[in-house]
């Protein structure tokens, strides 16, 4: 490949990034080519040391911060007539609760992950009060004379303080996988964006 | 090596490959390629993020017809060069205190 196959290919790979991010990394490559040919490398040489454009194009794309790219998607391509700006308002009704309902879903995902952590946790918590409290009160029915019940209920107290302790690890377990469930969610997220920047542009 | 530690370095190579004197990008990585193994597409985000930190500033001049890159050093820089080797102390006595433990 020759250095202006390079570029153009470089071009096309990095379309739908921001303009100045594109005009720098072709300037950059270019220039890099240029030296490694005062060098002594022929055309050829120097293109193929560069190395392959995907990589090239994926280290570009993941260095650029997601608001920049989400920016660049979102600006219009040329300004709007005032026949489009009136359609966006008289729209609104429909466009914007569209949006509120599409955060209110994202919203109420993630409140109902935590509502099952919380409530784990609230069950562990109710299961070490039963547990401490039938413990205790086989000291009052030890008192009063009735050590037999007593007996029963502090057995029972011990077993909700094991089924406490059982309870407290699951939970544990189960906000882990939580939170690493919906990190990669919203890795997902992001990701699925820059994929889609990079293939509307080259259709 | 572990792959944030060589960026953190990688960061202090540019730095001080245009140290004494400014540098344009495929003359870095020949000054650096003897210690650390550099290609260009790691090189292109290690200038950006170091621009965007105002520790280095870029200027186009003309060599040969066409135009170049030549990147100088920022007072930032240097002080970013001169907390690197304090902190390398810091680590070198950290290293002592991990091998003395094996030795034992």
């Amino acid at each position: 490949m020759i250095k202006q196959e390079f570029l153009k290919e470089l071009e096309k790979a990095l379309c739908g990034l921001p303009d100045d991010d594109i005009q720098k990394s072709l300037e950059f490559y270019s220039e890099m080519i240029d030296d490694k040919i005062e060098d002594g490398l022929s055309e050829e040489d120097a293109v193929s040391q560069i190395g392959n454009i995907e990589d090239i194009a994926k280290q570009i794309l993941s260095d650029i911060p997601i608001t920049k790219l989400v920016k660049q998607k979102i600006k219009p391509k040329r300004s709007m007539g005032a026949g489009e700006i009136i359609l966006l308002i008289l729209g609104s009704p429909i466009w914007l609760s569209l949006i509120i309902a599409l955060v209110a879903v994202v919203f109420s995902i993630y409140v109902a992950l935590w509502s099952v952590i919380i409530s784990l946790y609230a069950v562990s918590a109710s299961l070490l009060v039963c547990g401490v409290a039938g413990v205790l009160s086989f000291v009052g029915f030890s008192i009063l004379g009735n050590a037999v019940p007593g007996a029963f209920i502090a057995g029972a107290g011990l077993v909700c303080l094991g089924l406490a302790i059982f309870m407290f690890i699951v939970s544990n377990l189960v906000t882990k996988a939580l939170v690493w469930l919906s990190k990669k969610i919203w890795l997902g997220i992001k990701s699925s964006f820059i994929r889609r920047g990079e293939n509307n542009e080259k259709i | 090596m572990d792959i944030q530690l060589k960026r953190g370095l990688l960061d202090i190579c540019v730095l001080s490959a245009i140290k004494s004197e400014d540098s344009y990008g495929y003359q870095i990585i020949k000054d650096i390629k003897p210690y650390v193994e550099i290609s260009e597409s790691t090189l292109y985000p290690i200038l950006r993020r170091l621009e965007a930190a105002d520790l280095l500033t870029v200027r186009t001049a003309e060599h040969n017809g066409r135009l170049r890159k030549y990147y100088h050093i920022t007072e930032l820089g240097l002080k970013r060069i001169e907390d690197f080797k304090c902190e390398w102390q810091e680590i070198i006595g950290i290293y002592n205190f991990v091998t003395r433990e094996e030795e034992k």
